[in-house]
Formats: structure tokens, C-alpha cells, sequence
């Protein structure tokens, strides 16, 4: 494995707990590895399951999708959506033989910064140990 | 038209321009396609800087803009407002946080400012595929209508029935003044209920912006908020349709039946009263003008109270009974001096400032406290005989000339019928579930409906008090006489040419925004009751819903670049 491998993790990351986790983590400066790409989402519940597959397309490492905590959730449901959506494509994913755990579901809080960085750092060194996506080796060479 | 994207990068003072090397992102984008201008300033949230956004979209005839800086939750709006001036649609704007998630959470000045580039690359690539939303205005009735007349709904009537406004209140019973008007005195400094809730019942009845539609129940609600259409009936047919913007439930509760728990005796041994029948002896109004009786006439020596009576079959604590039952020991304490009282507990709730006190008041007045388990009320030598398990265990009984039970509070009847007419949610409890436990108390699911008081769940007058004035708050501050309403403009529509019609959009929408034209044979989304969640956009099989601002390509187009 190379050494200074930084993955690519796409983050979809719902605009009212986890981004704003995000963005306090940034207030409180912790410091967390550059690995997470984050897209705004209004709520978890509007990341397309084809959102996620993409990512893996065009080479990303991992894809976390992070909201509110259950029964949080600022539209009151969407997370449960979520939760199923997510839980079908891990079957999707193992019954394909794409490696399932290069996707992550986790809750964390607007006041969650330092969770936030804590998942960031313990995401970032699993998908190290794992090394690159192999779907797009295969798909684009 | 040929596009012009201009991209600025915020210094953001030392924020950003110490851990980005912004002439490197400048590089980096100036000559994506349509980018026609890529520079930096010293502070873009600044007059200045506003100014200077503002002269640069006007000067370049920017058709597109983004801005990287801090967080969209710090100042998109600041720069949405500066396109609107400058003439430019603002959601044709994107901006990119390289401050909150770059610049801050990064050492390493390399590793920032690649960061920084594959971020301002992502929303140049979003923001070409941006599309101009108009803001709507519609007409907004700042009308209400509230459900019940005890003391939230009576509060929040009279905040809310200021002069260009007009308040429908609306109570099932002949009476108003909900269940404190049964009340002799009120928890904890024992003052009289009457003279706590007659004035605020002469406002109500005198306030020529509130009319008073009592022996009268809601039968529908049709609608949105700031238009909503409702069906009252009186008792004995008289059916009247109103027109309000908003509605406060303001229901209330009542004891749990406790007949269902034979433990506790209820019905079979004599002098077993509920809390609520107890407060009605106790009445000057009542069938013994207030004076506290047994069946046979003569004054208790001896009486027990028994806390948390169903608190483990509805699976939550009332919160008030313990504050009662000190409230009826004092009662027995000052009509029978000479009274021995016994609270049998299980744990005391007495949260918030005056309670404590109020506690050990009523312990020092001779009342007992006792910790039990497993209370059993069986008919004894003499009387009522209360058979517990002590904290240590043992299986004890101890006689009494009357028991009161401190029963748990359920929603009140009629309130799972109510929830259907409104459309509003039900917690597992039964009572009215409020939007969100902690950000939003007293809102529902519906926007425009709002729950106060005992209806939300079991509380005390001054908590009802301050959910009835949050409620009218609310409302006051969002229906203002003679201002429209601005709806959210992020919300979902469905294409008409590729809706399937198979519904799945309305079984995840939480708000009932979206129904489906039987005639066309597809679904439809009301954009006034959309929140803008996006989550039938996901869950779509068609592609037909379309999430305004976060639409497939917008959202894909970002990921694509974000992954170059």
C-alpha cells in the first residue's frame, strides 16, 4: 500500500445537523484529513442511491451519508428513508461483490464537531487500510 | 446568452489568505470554460465588499457567481441579497466554504489549497446548471382559530386578538376555563384558582376581537397556512365555515380511567377516589359545598395518596401528580387539622424553582412520605387497606379511612379523531406531537398549526401559560395583517410528462404536500405545504420529482467535478 494514499470520500452530508457538525468542527479548528468531500444536502433523505453508485463510477474511496440523528431529523422522518435506502444498497453492494464497507451511514449532530472529526479521521485511516477503489480501475481502464 | 461566471475568493482577512494559497486556486479556475473573471478581496461580507461584488456582476455582466468563503450558514444570504440588488437572479449564485471545511480544519498549506480548488471547481460546475427561482407572494389571512378554552387557549386568544385581527375560540363545552375552573387552589402557593382565571375569562368574553363559540367541536380543515378553511359545528346542528391563516390546539388532557386497574380498588372499595374527584369534593361547588366526607358521613382521620397510579401502563410520567398531591395534603391539612396524610411514592418529581420548597412546606405541615412498590387497595378493618412493598422489601399493610389516587393524564377524548381532521401528527403517547422536541415546541408537522398546553403533553399552568404565548408569538410574527406570504421557493415539483402515477412521492412526503389528480393520473405538489427536503426526489423512480435548486444534474454535476 502506498504510504501517502489520501482517499477520496464523498460526503452528502444533510444541511441541518451534519454540515452545520461539519462547519463546527472548522469553528473549534480540529484538525481532521482532507479525504472528506462534502455535498450539501437539504436532508439525508434526498441522496439518490444513483448519487452514491456515481461517486463509486468516477472514483471515489468511500461515500459517507451522515444527517440528523433518528428522531432529529429536521423534516421529521427523512433520516428513517435514509436508513432503508442505505441498508438496501449495502445488500446491493455485497451481493455484487462491491465492497460495502466503502460506505458509511452515520448520524451526527449540529453540535457534533469534534464526532464529526472523529468519523472523518476513523473513516479516512479503514479506507486507507483498504487501498483505492478498485470499481474504477475496471470501469475506466 | 453566453455565459459569464464570475468566481471571487474571500481573504476572509488572515482566515483564509494565511492557509490558501488563493493565487494558486485563482490559476486554477480562470480559465475553466465561461469563467470570465477570477479574483480575490480582503472581505467580501464587508460594505465594501458587498459593494465590490455588487460593481463587479453589473460590470462583466456576470451571469453566474460564486463566491468561496466561509460557510452558506454564515453569509449566503448576505451574498444572495448583493445579486438581487446587482439585478442578478440570486439562485443563480453558488457559494463554496473553503473557510469553515478548508481552511480551518487543515495544517498543511498544499493540502488546503487543493482542497480549496476542488471545492470552488465543484460549484463553478453546479452553478452552470443553476436555474433563476422567482420568489412567491401569496394572500395570508392573519385570522385564528383556537381549539379550547382552558388556560392556553384562553392565552393565547387574548395575546393573539389584537385589533386587526380576529380569534375564533372554540370549546366543546357550555363553559370556559378547562379543567383549573374544577381547581379550589393552585400548586404551590395555595392561591384560588378563581381569582387567578375569572379576569382572564370577563377578557375573553369582553374582547370584541375574540368570539367565543362554546358547545362547539372543529369537524374540517381544509387548506394551508394563511388559508385555511374550517368546519365548526354547534350542538344541535348549526354548521359554520371560517376562514383562518392559523390554527393553536389547545386541548388539553384528562385523568386516565383508572377503573381498567383493579388493583388499586377503584369502584369496589368505598372511599377510593380519584385526584379529580377528590378536587371536586373539595369544591365550594361541590356536592358537599367542599366539605371532605366520607361515605358514611363523617371526616377522615387517616388518608393515603397514591402516587404514579398508571405512570407504568401509559409508560411516561405526568409530571404534575406529585405537585398535586402535595397541593391535596394541604388541602386535608387545613379543613381537618388533625388528619394524618400519607403519600405513598415511588419517585418525586419536583423539578424547576419553587417546587422543593413546596415540598418540604407540605412535609412539615405532618404529611408522611412513604417510598412503595407494588401498591395494592383492598378493603380493610375500618377502612381502606393499602397493601405495598416497602423499600426494603417487606410486604406491608397500613389502614386508611379514604385513599386518593394520583392518576396518570391522558390526551383528551377526542383528540386521535382531531389529529385526523388536522392532519397532524400523534405521539406514541397519544398526546400531540410537536415538530421537533427541542427547536420546535410548540409547531406541528402542518405549518400554520400549533399545539399549546396540556395537549402536547401533561404540564402545569405556567408551562400551558408560556406554550400558549410561544404559539401566539409565532403566529403574530409570521401572519402579519396585510403582508403576503412568501413560501419557500426550494421545493419539489412533478413533471407532468414523466410522472408514472405510481404514488410512491406521496407515501414519503411528511407533509402531505403532494396528492394525485385522479384525472391525470399523476401526482401533484401543493408548493405552498412542500418543505423542500428533497426526499421524494430521491425516492422517484421516474424522475419525475424534481427538487428545485437540488435537482439531479445540479447535484450531479457537482459530484462529477468535486471527483475530477
Amino acid at each position: 500500500m502506498e504510504e501517502d494514499f489520501m482517499p477520496r470520500i464523498i460526503g452528502f452530508l444533510c444541511k441541518w445537523c451534519t454540515y452545520a457538525g461539519a462547519d463546527l468542527a472548522g469553528v473549534s479548528r480540529i484538525q481532521y484529513p482532507p479525504s472528506i468531500l462534502p455535498i450539501r444536502v437539504m436532508c439525508s433523505s434526498r441522496v439518490d442511491p444513483l448519487f452514491v453508485i456515481s461517486s463509486f463510477l468516477r472514483g471515489a474511496d468511500a461515500v459517507l451519508v451522515a444527517g440528523c440523528h433518528p428522531g432529529d431529523c429536521h423534516y421529521q422522518r427523512g433520516n428513517y428513508y435514509t436508513r432503508r435506502r442505505y441498508a438496501v444498497l449495502r445488500k446491493i453492494f455485497e451481493e455484487l461483490g462491491l465492497e460495502a464497507d466503502r460506505l458509511r451511514l452515520s448520524w451526527i449532530s449540529a453540535s457534533e464537531g469534534r464526532r464529526f472529526a472523529d468519523v472523518i479521521t476513523d473513516y479516512t485511516e479503514r479506507i486507507k487500510k483498504k487501498g483505492p477503489n478498485p470499481v474504477k480501475k475496471e470501469v475506466f481502464l | 446568452m453566453e455565459e459569464k461566471i464570475g468566481v471571487y475568493v474571500c481573504e476572509c482577512g488572515p482566515n483564509i489568505a494565511e492557509k490558501v494559497d488563493i493565487e494558486r486556486v485563482l490559476a486554477a479556475v480562470s480559465s475553466i470554460e465561461g469563467v470570465a473573471v477570477a479574483e480575490r478581496y480582503k472581505l467580501l461580507c464587508s460594505e465594501e465588499g458587498k459593494k465590490f461584488l455588487k460593481e463587479n456582476i453589473e460590470k462583466h455582466g456576470l451571469t453566474h457567481l460564486v463566491v468561496a468563503a466561509c460557510s452558506p450558514k454564515q453569509h449566503e444570504l448576505t451574498f444572495m441579497n448583493v445579486c438581487e440588488e446587482a439585478g442578478l437572479n440570486p439562485y443563480l449564485f453558488q457559494l463554496a466554504n473553503i473557510r469553515e471545511q478548508c481552511a480551518w480544519i487543515i495544517e498543511d498549506k498544499d493540502e488546503a489549497t487543493e482542497k480549496a480548488i476542488r471545492y470552488v471547481r465543484a460549484a463553478i460546475s453546479r452553478v452552470r446548471y443553476h436555474i433563476p427561482l422567482e420568489k412567491k407572494e401569496i394572500e395570508a389571512n392573519p385570522d385564528v382559530l383556537v381549539i379550547g378554552a382552558g388556560v392556553a387557549g384562553i392565552e393565547a386568544s387574548l395575546l393573539l386578538a389584537s385589533r386587526a385581527r380576529k380569534v375564533y375560540l372554540v370549546e366543546r363545552e357550555s363553559s370556559i376555563g378547562g379543567k383549573v375552573k374544577g381547581f379550589a387552589q393552585l400548586f404551590p402557593r395555595m392561591e384560588s384558582a378563581s381569582a387567578l382565571l375569572e379576569p382572564k375569562i370577563k377578557q375573553v368574553v369582553e374582547n370584541k376581537n375574540i368570539e367565543l363559540m362554546t358547545e362547539s367541536e372543529v369537524e374540517q380543515l381544509l387548506g394551508f397556512f394563511g388559508n385555511f378553511v374550517v368546519t365548526v359545528r354547534k350542538k344541535g346542528g348549526e354548521e359554520r365555515e371560517l376562514n383562518v391563516g392559523a390554527v393553536v390546539v389547545a386541548t388539553g388532557l384528562q385523568e386516565f380511567d383508572v377503573s381498567g386497574l383493579p388493583q388499586y380498588g377503584y369502584g369496589k372499595v368505598d372511599n377510593v377516589y380519584t385526584a379529580g374527584e377528590f378536587e371536586r369534593m373539595n369544591s365550594p361547588d361541590g356536592p358537599t359545598q367542599g366539605k371532605v366526607l366520607l361515605k358514611d358521613g363523617r371526616a377522615p382521620r387517616s388518608v393515603a395518596i397514591i402516587h404514579c397510579v398508571g405512570r407504568q401502563e401509559k409508560g411516561y410520567c405526568s409530571r404534575v401528580c406529585c405537585l398535586y398531591s402535595l397541593k391535596l395534603a394541604q388541602y386535608l391539612k387545613s379543613k381537618i387539622p388533625e388528619v394524618q396524610v400519607c403519600q405513598f411514592y415511588s419517585d418525586l418529581c419536583l423539578p424547576g424553582k419553587p417546587y422543593q420548597r413546596f415540598y418540604e412546606e407540605t412535609k412539615g405541615k405532618g404529611v408522611d412520605f412513604i417510598r412503595a412498590e407494588k401498591v395494592e387497595i383492598s378493603e380493610g378493618e375500618g377502612g381502606v387497606a393499602v397493601n405495598y412493598s416497602s423499600e426494603s422489601g417487606r410486604l406491608e399493610v397500613r389502614n386508611f379511612d379514604m385513599v386518593i389516587l394520583a392518576t396518570a393524564m391522558e390526551p383528551a377524548h377526542g383528540s386521535a379523531k382531531l389529529a385526523e381532521i388536522l392532519n397532524i401528527g400523534r405521539g406514541v403517547e397519544g398526546f400531540f406531537i410537536e415538530e421537533h422536541e427541542k427547536l420546535g415546541p410548540v409547531s406541528t408537522s402542518l405549518e400554520g398549526i400549533y399545539i399549546a398546553g396540556c395537549a402536547q403533553g401533561p404540564k402545569g399552568i405556567s408551562e400551558s401559560i408560556v406554550q400558549a404565548e410561544a404559539a401566539a408569538g409565532k403566529i403574530l410574527a409570521s401572519l402579519v395583517p396585510g403582508r403576503k406570504l412568501e413560501p419557500e421557493v426550494k421545493v419539489s415539483e412533478i413533471s407532468e410528462a414523466f410522472c408514472i402515477g405510481c404514488k410512491t412521492c406521496i407515501s414519503v412526503c411528511a407533509y402531505n404536500a403532494i396528492t394525485f389528480d385522479e384525472l391525470r393520473r399523476i401526482s401533484v405538489v401543493n408548493e405552498v405545504l412542500c418543505r423542500g427536503c428533497g426526499n421524494c426526489a430521491a425516492a422517484c423512480p421516474s424522475g419525475a420529482a424534481r427538487h428545485r435548486h437540488f435537482t439531479f444534474r445540479q447535484i450531479y454535476h457537482e459530484l462529477m467535478e468535486t471527483l475530477r
